[in-house]
C-alpha cells in the first residue's frame, strides 16, 4: 500500500517506478496475457474467457490483465498475447475453450494484428487494419493497453502529469489559455467551445463553485462515454481535477448513467485508488489545492442529460429542465456556478495541457479541431467504436472503417445526431464529419453515433420510432413538447396504418414548427428535427404510403392489411 | 416484523398503486435489511442528504427488484423527508419499480442498433405471445420485461436482450421466445444478474 504522495517529487519518483515496472513487464521473459473485457465484451463471454486465462496460467510466471477493449466489438471476444521475445499479438473471437491452444501459440489464423510498428511473422501490424488505419487515437489511446483498475499502470502511461503541470508549472489563466487554444469543444452534442465556458467558471465570483461531468449517456445511439469509463477512467478523472483546479472548484462530480454498471465499478475503483495517492482530496500532492470527488448516478430518464435536469437529478429531485438564463456557470448545481461537461470533452484535457492547445487545433478541421470518438449501428460488418480526426467523410467511415453493409443489406440511409436531426442518404455520404458540415442538409454531429439503416427499415417507421422515443422522454413540464410529439405520433400512426392524408405532410410540418419554437428545453426544440428529415428525404416513401397505401419495407401495420385483403380476394 | 412496519400517513396510503396481484412472498421487502442498507449512506449535510436519495433508492430497486411503498417511507424517513417526494421520484425515473418483479427479468433492448435491425417486433412479440407490454409481468409471475429506450451496448449483435444473466445476441421471434421458455423451464432467476450499482456515499 503506497501512502499518500505528498509533493510534486513523490509523484514524480511514483511515476519513475511505474514506468520501470511497466517497461520490465513487457521486456520480461513471461507471457503477458491481456484479455479485453468490456461491457460488450461481457456480453459475449469475455469473463469466462478470464477465468480460462487465469486457470491455464496458474502456477507459472505468466501474468494475465483484465484491459479493456479497444473498440473492435466485431472481434469479441479479444486476447493479446505477448510472448518473450515477440511482440504483442491480438487475437479476435476468442471463446474459453479456445484458450489452451491460444496459448500454446496456435491459432494464428485468428490473429488480427500486432500491437506495435512492425509486422511479425507474416502478422501485420494493428494499425494497417483498415478498421484502425482511419483511426487517431487521443481518448481512446490506452484502450484495451493498461489495465483499467491499475492506477500503477495509467500513471506509467503519464495519467496525472497534466494535473501536477497544472499544479505547479502554470497558472489556471494559463491552463484555461491552453484549452482556448485548442478550440476543444463540447462533445455532448452542442459543440460550445470549453475553453469559453472555463473562463466564465472561473470569473464566477459565488463561492462554493462545482465542476459537473455528464456521463449521463441515454441516448440510444451512442455507447462511447461509459465505454471511457471501463477503458480509461483516469482520463476523466484527471480531466474533472484539472477543470476543478483552473475553475476554482472544489468539489466535482461525475454524474454516470444507472444502466452502466461496469463503467460506475471501474470509475469508484479510479477515484479510491486516485483518492489513496492524495490526487484527490485534500491538499493535492501538497499543492495547497483541493479537489473532493463525487459520482452520482441516473435513474434511466434520457432527460437527465439535459443540464439543469442532470443537476436537479444530483440533488435528488425529478430531473426537469428550468428556463434559462440564468446559465449554470452562473448558477447551477446547489444554485452555485457549475462547470458542466461531456465525459469526451474532459478525457481530451489531459493531452492538451500536455502537448498544447496548438498541437491541437493542428488535428481535425479549422472549425472542428481534434479527433471524435463515433459509434456506428446498423447492419455493418464492423460495428464499434472508433476514434478519428474530425472532417473524415462519411464514406470513408462506412465503405473502409466499418467494412461496408452486410452480405444481404442494402444501404438506405444514416441517421446523424441521435434523436435530435435528420439522415443523410447516398448521395451526400461525402460530407465530412465535423460540428459544422452536415448541417446544411439536415445532419448532425451530435454525440458522433450514427445509424447505418437498409432497405428493410420503412422510413416512415423510424419517423414514428424517433418521434415516439421524445414522446417518451419527454419530462411533461412544458405544453408544445408534452403534447405536441404525441400529436404527430398520432398523425404518423394514422400514415402507418393506411388512413393518412396528403394534408398530413404540412399538418406534421405546422406542428413540428410548433413544438421547435415554443418548448422550453433542447429536447422539444429538436424532437420533431427526425420527423422532418426523413419527410425530406424520402418523401416518396410518405406518399407511397398515403396515396398508395404501400409500405416498402413492409414493416408498417398498412401492409398487413394488404396482406389481409389479398387473402379475403 | 409487524412491529417494524411503518405508519404511512397522507394521500401515499390510500392512492398507492393497488398491485394487480398479490405480492409474493419472496417479494415481500424486509424493512429491517432496508435499514442495514442505509445505514451505510452517512451524509454529513442536507446537500448531501438530497444527494443520497436516488443512490439510496437505486440500491433497495437493485437489490430487492423493486421499491414498495414502505420501503419507500424507510428511504424518506433515514433521509429526513417526505414519502411523497421520494414517491415523486419512483414513478419520474424509469429504472425503478413499483411492483415486484417475476421470477425472470428480461432488458429487452430497443435502442438504434436494435431497432433497424428488427427489435419492433420482438416487442410485438411479447405482447402477442406473453401478453406484456414494457414493465409488465406475466399472470404467472414468471417474466417481466423491460424495454430499454438507450442502448445496452452491444450492438454488433443487435437485436439483443438480457434475460436474468445472459446476453442473447442476434435475436429473431423465435430464438426470444425459445430463450423465455429455458430460462423459465431452468432453475435461474433475476438475482443471478444483481450487480449492485454500487451506489453509496463517497464516505463509506
Ligand atoms: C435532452 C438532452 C439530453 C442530453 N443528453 C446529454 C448526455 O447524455 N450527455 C452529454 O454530455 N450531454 C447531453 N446533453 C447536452 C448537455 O445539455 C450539455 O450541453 C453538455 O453536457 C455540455 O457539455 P459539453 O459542452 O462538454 O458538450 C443533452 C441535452 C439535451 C437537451
Ligand atoms: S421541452 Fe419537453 S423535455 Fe424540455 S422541459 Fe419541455 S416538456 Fe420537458
Ligand atoms: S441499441 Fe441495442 S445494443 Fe445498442
Amino acid at each position: 500500500m503506497t501512502d499518500r504522495l505528498a509533493s510534486k517529487d513523490a509523484f514524480d519518483r511514483f511515476q519513475r517506478a511505474a514506468a520501470d515496472r511497466w517497461q520490465r513487464m513487457w521486456d520480461g521473459d513471461q507471457l503477458v496475457v491481456s484479455v479485453q473485457v468490456d461491457s460488450s465484451s461481457v456480453a459475449k463471454g469475455a469473463l469466462r474467457v478470464l477465468a480460462a486465462c487465469r486457470e491455464a496460467t496458474a502456477g507459472t510466471n505468466a501474468i494475465v490483465r483484465e484491459v479493456s477493449g479497444n473498440g473492435a466489438m466485431w472481434m469479441e471476444p479479444a486476447v493479446e498475447v505477448k510472448r518473450p521475445g515477440e511482440p504483442p499479438i491480438v487475437y479476435g473471437w476468442i471463446a474459453a475453450e479456445d484458450v489452451p491452444a491460444l496459448l500454446a501459440g496456435q491459432l494464428r489464423d485468428r490473429a488480427v494484428g500486432v500491437r506495435g510498428t512492425e509486422a511479425f511473422a507474416g502478422i501485420p501490424p494493428l494499425h494497417e487494419h483498415s478498421f484502425f488505419k482511419h483511426q487517431l487515437r487521443i481518448v481512446m489511446e490506452d484502450f484495451g493497453v493498461i489495465e483499467p483498475g491499475s492506477i500503477e499502470d495509467a500513471i506509467a502511461r503519464g495519467a496525472y502529469s497534466s494535473l501536477a503541470k497544472v499544479l505547479f508549472d502554470m497558472t489556471p489563466e494559463e491552463a484555461i489559455a491552453e484549452v482556448t487554444a485548442a478550440n476543444l469543444r463540447g462533445r455532448g452534442g452542442a459543440g460550445f467551445p470549453a475553453g469559453i465556458k472555463w473562463e466564465s467558471g472561473r470569473k464566477a465570483r459565488n463561492q462554493p463553485k462545482f465542476v459537473v461531468v455528464n456521463s449521463h449517456e441515454g441516448e440510444p445511439n451512442v455507447y462511447k462515454d461509459r465505454r471511457i469509463h471501463e477503458g480509461d477512467p483516469h482520463k476523466i478523472l484527471e480531466g474533472m481535477l484539472i477543470s476543478s483546479v483552473t475553475c476554482g472548484a472544489e468539489r466535482a462530480y461525475n454524474y454516470i448513467g444507472g444502466e452502466y454498471p461496469l463503467a460506475i465499478k471501474r470509475f469508484r475503483k479510479a477515484v479510491a485508488d486516485a483518492e489513496r495517492l492524495g490526487l484527490i482530496g485534500e491538499n493535492i500532492l501538497g499543492s495547497g489545492k483541493s479537489v473532493e470527488v463525487r459520482v452520482r448516478t441516473g435513474g434511466g430518464a434520457y432527460i437527465c442529460g439535459e443540464g439543469s435536469a442532470l443537476m436537479y437529478s444530483v440533488m435528488g429531485v425529478r430531473g426537469q429542465p428550468r428556463t434559462k438564463p440564468p446559465r449554470s456557470v452562473e448558477e447551477g448545481l446547489w444554485r452555485r456556478p457549475t462547470i458542466l461537461n461531456n465525459t469526451e470533452t474532459l478525457a481530451n484535457v489531459p493531452a492538451i495541457i500536455n502537448k498544447g492547445g496548438e498541437w491541437f487545433s493542428q488535428i481535425g478541421t479549422s472549425n472542428s479541431a481534434g479527433t471524435k470518438m463515433m459509434t456506428v449501428q446498423g447492419p455493418l460488418k464492423r460495428v464499434g467504436l472508433v476514434e478519428t480526426r474530425m472532417g473524415i467523410t462519411m464514406r470513408t467511415l462506412i465503405d473502409e472503417v466499418w467494412g461496408g453493409m452486410r452480405d444481404g443489406h442494402v444501404f438506405k440511409g444514416v441517421q446523424t445526431g441521435g434523436v435530435s436531426a435528420g439522415p443523410i442518404t447516398g448521395g451526400q455520404l461525402g460530407y465530412a464529419v465535423d460540428f459544422d458540415s452536415m448541417t446544411e442538409i439536415g445532419g448532425m454531429l451530435g454525440s458522433g453515433g450514427f445509424v447505418v439503416f437498409d432497405q428493410h427499415v420503412c422510413p416512415v417507421d423510424f419517423a414514428r420510432y424517433l418521434t415516439a422515443f421524445n414522446r417518451v422522454e419527454s419530462c411533461s413540464k412544458c405544453v408544445p413538447c408534452h403534447r405536441g410529439n404525441p400529436a404527430l405520433v398520432e398523425i404518423l400512426d394514422r400514415i402507418r396504418l393506411g388512413g393518412g392524408a396528403v394534408e398530413d405532410l404540412s399538418l406534421m410540418e405546422r406542428t413540428s414548427k410548433h413544438i421547435i419554437d415554443l418548448s422550453l428545453c433542447g429536447l422539444g426544440q429538436v424532437a420533431p428535427m427526425p420527423l422532418l428529415g426523413m419527410m425530406k428525404s424520402y418523401t416518396q416513401d410518405f406518399l407511397d404510403h398515403i396515396e398508395n397505401h404501400v409500405c416498402a419495407a413492409g414493416s408498417c401495420p398498412i401492409s398487413a392489411t394488404r396482406v389481409l385483403a389479398a387473402a379475403a380476394d | 416484523m409487524e412491529d417494524t412496519a411503518p405508519t404511512i400517513v397522507g394521500p401515499l396510503a390510500t392512492n398507492g398503486p393497488a398491485s394487480p396481484r398479490d405480492i409474493p412472498p419472496d417479494a415481500i421487502i424486509d424493512l429491517d435489511e432496508v435499514r442495514r442498507m442505509l445505514s451505510h449512506f452517512h451524509y454529513r449535510d442536507f446537500q448531501e442528504a438530497q444527494e443520497l436519495i436516488l443512490s439510496a433508492l437505486q440500491e433497495v430497486n437493485e437489490h430487492f427488484g423493486w421499491v414498495s411503498l414502505e420501503a419507500a417511507d424507510v428511504v424518506a424517513e433515514h433521509f429526513g423527508t417526505t414519502a411523497t417526494r421520494v414517491y415523486g421520484l419512483l414513478t419520474f425515473y424509469a429504472d425503478f419499480r413499483t411492483e415486484p418483479r417475476g421470477k425472470h427479468f428480461m432488458l429487452l433492448c430497443h435502442g438504434m442498433a436494435c431497432y433497424v435491425m428488427g427489435s419492433q417486433r420482438l416487442v410485438q412479440n411479447l405482447e402477442d405471445v406473453w401478453g406484456i407490454a414494457d414493465g409488465g409481468t406475466t399472470a404467472d409471475g414468471e417474466l417481466t420485461v423491460q424495454v430499454v429506450n438507450g442502448c445496452l451496448g452491444v450492438c454488433d449483435r443487435a437485436p439483443i436482450c438480457k434475460l436474468d444473466a445472459d446476453y442473447f445476441g442476434d435475436l429473431t421471434v423465435e430464438s426470444l421466445n425459445e430463450a423465455i421458455r429455458a430460462a423459465i423451464a431452468g432453475s435461474g432467476s433475476w438475482r443471478d444478474a444483481h450487480h449492485p450499482v454500487a451506489a453509496g456515499s463517497n464516505h463509506d
